[in-house]
């Protein structure tokens, strides 16, 4: 019944384009916004692009969202595997399809700018940009609108779909580097405006129409066993932004981390399972027995992180560089203690 | 602005009806959002962080986790944190050997998993399956177990290569204070793995390491206590006071330090789980099991936790469904106390099966199981219940419902009608069991039937 619905919509729209202006070509009058999700979505729809790509593997969706965020036609999406040179196309608002140019990708965060030639658009391209320092700060609790072709459900011009819900909260790293297929290594915004395949790439705008987020794919979850929706922070995503946008540089050290070393030997069996994080020895003179850690201390947290194996032990000791300082957290006894301490690289033998 | 917010919450239930209404303020989002802000300042302070070390990973049952065979033992209500807890007692207790406070103290024989409790014949082990394929991880199996298994007659030693359900994981939970001075409330869900170290971080307050004390296991809900005192406590909310549709927002510590994460949702239903929850269609999710679900004033409906509509710890297929259970707290004190003092408390049983074919007035019985309550006192085949404390049976169902909202150890007294046109009897006060673990393992025994055709009026 829907499908029918929605073919017959994108048919009537199509006969009936031709002749309407940018943006009107969808085929309803549609009444006044009453309310701020309303208000929200009609002035942020226009700048959601659809983004086609060569055809998708099993896992991977030929389709994703954009947001524009120049008038000279550079839209942001999240990179795929599909998005290849020649093979990706963009439709606009209005239903017009473009070739995209590829623009270099920002490993980091998983994204990529595509470029469109603005002398081919019918109208004015609706940039949107990520809000100034202060505004782009999110809340836990706020109210978010999430603007993204869910399942390619939008065909022509026909709007993305528009969700509703609140942000969950700030997850930072150290809460969820257990998640599968997170490249990006700062908070992430965590939703219930859900990502489903084809809305990643897509915006998440606060009521009062700031765009805060890009969502990203569904990411599994191991701590919980669920799918999380979630979005980078657009603030995150701005020294990108400008470089490749407005062409400001900004110099990026690319340092080698020395391997760290805290001087703490684990109590490990060999076996199938990877038990608590006791301690079986330190060694003399190195950061832990600066710090006091004796055999029998359970290693609870680094950081943020908390540690609940020797596995993770070494995963997460492995995310720093010698020189770093880093809250250890133990427990002895009943008591549990904190302090920092500075990483070492390994004594030479 | 109470009312002015209930309002707003009766708006979002009614919909679309009352949008297209004039005079109706369509922006409620926008209202609600400094209120739910609000609550989520007011709440953030007591709701805590649960980390667990060590422990057995276990497979669950594909309705979720089932437990083992026999219920769990009492536990040793925690001591005051001065004295050192040697508790020969118990070797299944809250910490292994390093946590004594000697600083010579021998190897920890982490890991460990549960050791035989006390007062019980047979290890009771929970049933250690690794699922090889679900998790690259090959560990949580520990040889020294996998001894004591296979001398268990019955245990399944094999594993099987493709377990049903899923792997618990190991995830950061979450639970709320309940007293200045130190008890915590957290999910059952939280220690299913027999964690050997439990440690609660209270924000601005630092981290504790935690003794584990009673539980719940009908409303999965467990005890710890934490050697702190003024911490902040929230207001609880009795049930009589919760009106359905209101606002309730389930809070969770997995994911977020700062503040809590927040799913919101609206209360769904009142005493489901047999009196003992709300139904709240808010996402709960090991994202937020253990975390209070609180009103738009801060205030703690109840706590999230992991129950399936039958009353079994819920699985996967539960996750984040919007069906969600809040077990109420305001209206069992007297249980608390009880979890205090480390007590298990489980639903009661009373030991019999009814025809269903018999629709009232009254519960007629097919049979009684031979260890049950009422094999015991005489109940036998075809007798019919008539009352139950004084409150007139209507059919089976409604039996069902009297008992089971009872636990193990409490009294109860029955009107029973032995035989055809005999005068009834009354029995009593009969003291329940606790229900037998089976009854949480088979899915038929538990659930109710869908429907129950009511006897007609005659």
């Amino acid at each position: 019944m829907h499908k029918h619905l929605l073919f017959a919509f994108s048919f009537a729209s199509v006969l009936t384009a031709q002749s309407q202006d940018f943006g009107k070509a969808y085929s309803f009058e549609e009444r006044k916004p009453r309310t701020r999700v309303e208000q929200v979505i009609d002035q942020r729809m226009p700048s959601i692009v659809k983004v086609h790509g060569a055809s998708g593997l099993a896992t991977i969706s030929a389709y994703a969202t954009g947001i524009i965020v120049s008038k000279q036609g550079h839209i942001l999406t999240l990179d795929q595997v599909m998005i290849q040179k020649d093979r990706t196309r963009v439709v606009l608002y209005d239903g017009s399809v473009h070739q995209a140019q590829l623009l270099p990708e920002e490993p980091r965060f998983g994204v990529r700018l595509l470029k469109i030639d603005p002398a081919l658009v019918n109208g004015e391209l609706q940039p949107v940009w990520p809000p100034a320092e202060a505004e782009a700060q999110f809340r836990t609790g706020q109210f978010v609108v999430s603007l993204g072709n869910s399942f390619r459900l939008a065909e022509f011009s026909e709007k993305v779909s528009a969700t509703f819900g609140v942000v969950v909260g700030r997850a930072n790293t150290a809460l969820r580097y257990r998640m599968a297929d997170v490249k990006y290594d700062g908070d992430l915004i965590l939703t219930d405006a859900c990502n489903n395949p084809g809305q990643f790439g897509g915006g998440l705008f606060t009521l009062d129409g700031r765009w805060i987020g890009l969502n990203m794919k569904l990411l599994d979850s191991k701590e919980t066993n669920t799918m999380v929706s979630a979005a980078i922070p657009t603030r995150d995503l701005l020294p990108y932004l400008e470089e490749h946008v407005l062409g400001k540089h900004t110099a990026e050290a690319v340092v080698n981390k020395p391997v760290p070393w805290t001087g703490i030997v684990l109590f490990e069996r060999a076996g199938l399972q990877s038990p608590p994080a006791y301690v079986d020895r330190v060694i003399t003179g190195s950061p832990a027995d600066t710090l006091g850690l004796r055999p029998d201390d359970l290693v609870v947290r680094i950081n943020d992180y908390s540690i609940r194996t020797c596995r993770e032990f070494r995963e997460v000791l492995g995310r720093f560089a010698a020189g770093e300082t880093v809250q250890v957290t133990w427990k002895r006894g009943t008591k549990v203690q904190q302090a920092s301490m500075v990483l070492a690289s390994e004594p030479k033998k | 602005m109470n009312h002015f917010v209930r309002a707003i919450g009766v708006a979002l239930v009614l919909g679309p009806a009352l949008l297209s209404q004039r005079g109706t303020d369509p922006d409620e989002f926008e209202h609600l959002e400094p209120v739910l802000q609000a609550a989520l300042a007011k709440a953030a302070p007591f709701v805590v962080a649960v980390e667990t070390f060590g422990g057995t990973r276990t497979i669950s049952g594909s309705e979720g986790p089932t437990d083992s065979d026999e219920p769990p033992a009492p536990r040793v209500p925690p001591k005051p944190a001065k004295k050192p807890e040697n508790k020969p007692a118990e070797p299944k207790s809250e910490e292994p050997k390093p946590d004594e406070p000697k600083p010579d103290a021998p190897k920890p024989d982490e890991p460990k998993p549960a050791e035989p409790k006390p007062g019980e014949e047979g290890p009771p082990a929970p049933q250690p399956v690794p699922m090889p394929g679900s998790d690259p991880k090959p560990d949580e199996n520990k040889p020294d177990e996998k001894e004591g298994d296979e001398d268990k007659p019955g245990k399944k030693k094999g594993l099987p290569l493709k377990a049903p359900g899923f792997q618990q994981t190991l995830g950061k939970t979450t639970g709320i204070v309940l007293t200045a001075d130190g008890w915590i409330l957290v999910s059952r869900f939280a220690l299913n793995l027999e964690p050997t170290t439990i440690l609660i971080t209270v924000p601005g307050r630092g981290t504790f390491h935690a003794q584990r004390a009673g539980e719940d296991t009908s409303r999965g809900i467990a005890l710890v206590k934490i050697d702190a005192t003024d911490l902040p406590v929230p207001e609880f909310v009795h049930p009589a006071n919760v009106k359905i549709g209101q606002w309730a927002f389930a809070l969770g510590r997995t994911f977020a330090t700062e503040e809590p994460t927040v799913h919101i949702g609206i209360v769904s239903a009142q005493r489901r789980v047999f009196g003992r929850a709300l139904q709240i269609d808010a996402y709960t999710s090991p994202a937020n099991y253990g975390g209070p679900v609180v009103d738009v004033h801060g205030r703690v409906l109840g706590m999230a936790v992991p129950l399936s509509p039958a009353g079994r710890n819920a699985g996967v297929e539960w996750y984040d469904s919007g069906i969600g259970f809040a077990v109420t707290i305001a209206d069992i004190p007297h249980l608390i106390e009880r979890m205090q003092k480390g007590q298990v408390l489980q639903r009661g049983w009373l030991g019999v099966q009814f025809e269903s074919s018999f629709l009232g007035p009254g519960a007629k019985i097919s049979s009684t199981p031979k260890d049950g309550v009422a094999a015991k006192v005489g109940m036998r085949k075809g007798d019919v219940i008539l009352e139950v404390d004084g409150v007139a049976v209507m059919n089976g169902p409604h039996f069902q419902m009297l008992v089971s909202s009872h636990l193990g150890g409490d009294s109860i007294t029955i009107k029973i009608r032995q035989d055809e046109g005999a005068e009834p009897v009354v029995m009593g006060p009969l003291v329940l069991l606790d229900a037998p673990w089976s009854e949480q393992k088979q899915k038929k025994d538990t659930d109710l039937p869908a429907s129950f055709s009511l006897p007609e009026k005659k």
